[in-house]
């Protein structure tokens, strides 16, 4: 263990109690990851309730969080791993053999703990996060409806401006970055509390590799790896070697585009988050269903359970799942019967659907397949194949239904895609006296660019915003590209001066933005056009309208947001 | 005095080192009963033994009677999640154990503090 002697807000070394703060704050920081380990052990306890050697390790996990946690005053958390350790040694005083049916029994109530232990963990990372500010200069352009969890990123370059432009750029991508000149400083923040990711100088004026130097140390005094991206005016093979070494995930020479920064940030702090896959998992029998469900659930996947397959359509309709997961003998209606009903409905044509089965009759299997099942899956099943038999499928389903409704250059929707839901999201409206925003949004003089700067700057320049637009609006928000330089937005939930509010907030955002073509810096704008529902009913109303005030916008002299009527 | 913390949960080991250093201790850290025993070998002027109880491969108490096996008379506290009621049967001559709670900043130092006066 090693102590540092750096100078702190007090001017002297740091007293016990912000010691243990710290350490605690690392903690916190911490939980998440043990409870994902211990949602994978047990997970592998599942498939091998006889495994001593396993239970001993979950046995270890909670006793250290209730130990650990306790020392650091968190006595709800502490507690609660009692509850699990408890359970954990009842477990343990069963013979391996006999383990799996009060495995069976205990299942529900341990949920439940791990499910409290879960809760309070982010609730003690919540007050945590409140407890410290940010250390220098954030930039928060946020817009108060949409604030989405900015994501902290620490900036550390002795170049004072060239650290506020990028931090200034970041924060346009809805990251929240606090910028430090000393390298001192920097280790001083990621003790008290860790960042998503660094971003890291490599040459100081105390020496040519004291970014690399200093990011090693940490790594290893915290034992907690934070992403790191270096960026240098080195550009020789040590510094590289150094950066690599110190668990750098990637490396730019100065000048870089804070673009290729904000994608590889993306990337490492999993900025957008994959949805998880719904599963719809179908069987009579309560119990059976529960358990796939919580195989599934230990992995991130969202599940449906159902019980009555007359109600399928209903459910599928109001879940649209990626996937259904089915039982192939239920009393009433078989599961290749319950397939054959699904696949009339053109929607569902290509949903995949996976059978549950004890058969092991090969040519019963075949007929099965015949009716349009996905694969075959033998009861029992182990937990790792059902996850990774699901998960496999329900990502061709995604992937497949992308290329189909996403656009290539931006990844965004693409026009028809957009067409259809709005009309399904009119209906829904309709339905449920909701209300609907429809946005169009066109970058100014954008021939201009491509003239001047090339098409790579042009293409650049649209990715910019359709990243602008999917990481500030919500995820119920649709955003699609409705050709070259156009692109439209769907806010369900929002009414017209609300609307007006979210998209000129982007807009101020989207011309702080530099791009960089060559030797040359330049910014670009976009106006919009706004048109809501209920006060226009139909949806090519909504198109025209919008459209329109698009128009007006541009007339008005461009950069600037139009409502329809305004 | 130099003292060496065994905890296995790096966490839990920071902090019984941090709290130890405030009372103006040295300190020596490891992993697990292994290391504890190599560490001890290395530095001779280790004055007593913090160690936790669960830990994996060699447990606290069967850590303290490896060392008493081998000799080594060192005082020897015992760091514990569960209060143990039958510490005294288990490791006869151990100096003390103490809980693991929010209290363990006031109450570790005042036991090594009373165990190194004592006269070891």
């Amino acid at each position: 263990m090693s102590t540092t002697n750096e100078q702190t807000e007090s001017q002297q070394a740091p007293s016990l109690r912000e010691k243990i703060r710290r350490l605690r704050t690392t903690f916190v920081g911490k939980l998440p990851q043990m409870l994902q380990d211990i949602y994978s052990l047990c997970d592998r306890l599942s498939g091998d309730p006889a495994n001593d050697a396993l239970l001993a390790d979950l046995y270890r996990m909670f006793h250290s969080i209730k130990g650990t946690s306790a020392s650091f005053g968190l006595k709800a958390i502490s507690q609660e791993a009692d509850l699990a350790e408890a359970l954990v040694q009842r477990l343990q005083a069963k013979p391996g053999n006999v383990r799996g049916g009060l495995m069976l029994q205990l299942k529900p109530e341990f949920q439940a703990v791990v499910a409290r232990l879960e809760s309070l963990m982010e609730e003690a990372e919540q007050a945590g996060l409140e407890e410290k500010t940010a250390v220098t200069t954030s930039f928060d352009m946020s817009t108060p409806v949409h604030k989405t969890n900015r994501k902290k990123i620490y900036i550390c370059d002795d170049d004072a401006l060239q650290a506020e432009q990028l931090g200034e750029q970041l924060a346009c991508f809805g990251y929240n970055p606090s910028i430090f000149t000393e390298p001192d400083e920097l280790r001083a923040a990621v003790l008290t509390m860790q960042p998503a990711a660094i971003v890291m100088d490599i040459v100081f004026p105390v020496g040519a590799s004291t970014g690399t130097e200093l990011i090693s140390e940490l790594q290893r005094e915290i034992r907690l790896r934070i992403p790191v991206v270096f960026m240098s005016s080195r550009n020789d093979f040590q510094a590289r070697l150094d950066a690599v070494r110190a668990g750098g995930e990637a490396y730019f020479t100065k000048p870089m585009r804070a673009i290729d920064v904000v994608e590889t940030l993306d990337t490492m702090t999993n900025n957008r988050d994959p949805e998880p896959y719904r599963i719809l998992v179908v069987d009579d029998d309560p119990e059976v269903a529960a358990y796939h469900s919580f195989i599934l659930e230990q992995v991130g996947m969202t599940t449906r359970l159902l019980h009555e397959p007359e109600l399928v359509l209903d459910v599928l309709a109001d879940f649209k799942p990626d996937l259904v997961l089915m039982d192939m003998y239920m009393p009433g209606c078989g599961g290749r019967e319950l397939s054959q009903i699904i696949r009339q409905i053109p929607e569902f044509i290509s949903l995949p659907i996976v059978f549950l089965s004890s058969e092991t009759n090969k040519n019963k299997q075949v007929s099965a397949l015949r009716v349009g099942a996905e694969g075959f899956l033998t009861k029992p099943i182990q937990p790792e194949d059902l996850i990774s038999a699901v998960a496999i499928r329900a990502e061709r389903m995604r992937t497949l239904r992308s290329l189909m409704v996403r656009d290539g250059l931006t990844g965004l929707f693409n026009h028809s895609f957009m067409s259809q839901y709005l009309e399904t999201a009119l209906a829904g409206a309709q339905r449920d006296d909701g209300r609907i925003c429809f946005v169009m949004i066109d970058v100014d003089l954008f021939k201009t660019v491509n003239d001047t700067y090339g098409h790579p700057a042009g293409d650049q320049v649209l990715v910019a915003l359709a990243r602008l637009l999917q990481q500030r609006l919500r995820s119920s928000d649709m955003v699609g590209r409705y050709g070259g330089e156009e692109f439209a937005i769907i806010l369900p939930d929002t009414d017209l001066d609300e609307a007006w509010q979210i998209i000129n907030g982007l807009r101020e955002d989207f011309a702080a933005i530099q791009f960089q073509s060559g030797e040359n810096d330049f910014s670009c704008t976009f106006s919009g056009g706004i048109a809501a529902y209920p006060e226009n009913e139909r949806s090519e109303q909504l198109r025209e309208f919008a459209d329109q005030a698009l128009y007006r916008a541009k007339q008005a002299g461009r950069n600037r947001i139009f409502r329809s009527g305004d | 005095m130099k003292i060496l913390v065994v905890d296995d949960d790096p966490m839990a080991g920071m902090l019984t080192g941090a709290i130890l250093e405030d009372s103006g201790h040295e300190i020596v850290s490891a992993e697990n009963g292994v290391e504890a025993v190599d560490l001890l070998e290395q530095n001779p002027d280790i004055a007593l033994v913090v160690s936790d109880m669960n830990m994996p491969l060699i447990n606290g108490i069967e850590l303290f009677h490896t060392l008493r096996e081998q000799q080594v008379t060192l005082p020897f506290i015992l760091l514990t999640g569960t209060a143990l009621a039958d510490v005294e049967q288990q490791a006869p001559g151990l100096d003390g154990c103490v809980m693991k709670d929010a209290e363990l900043a006031d109450t570790l130092p005042a036991m090594v503090q009373g165990i190194l006066a004592g006269g070891h």
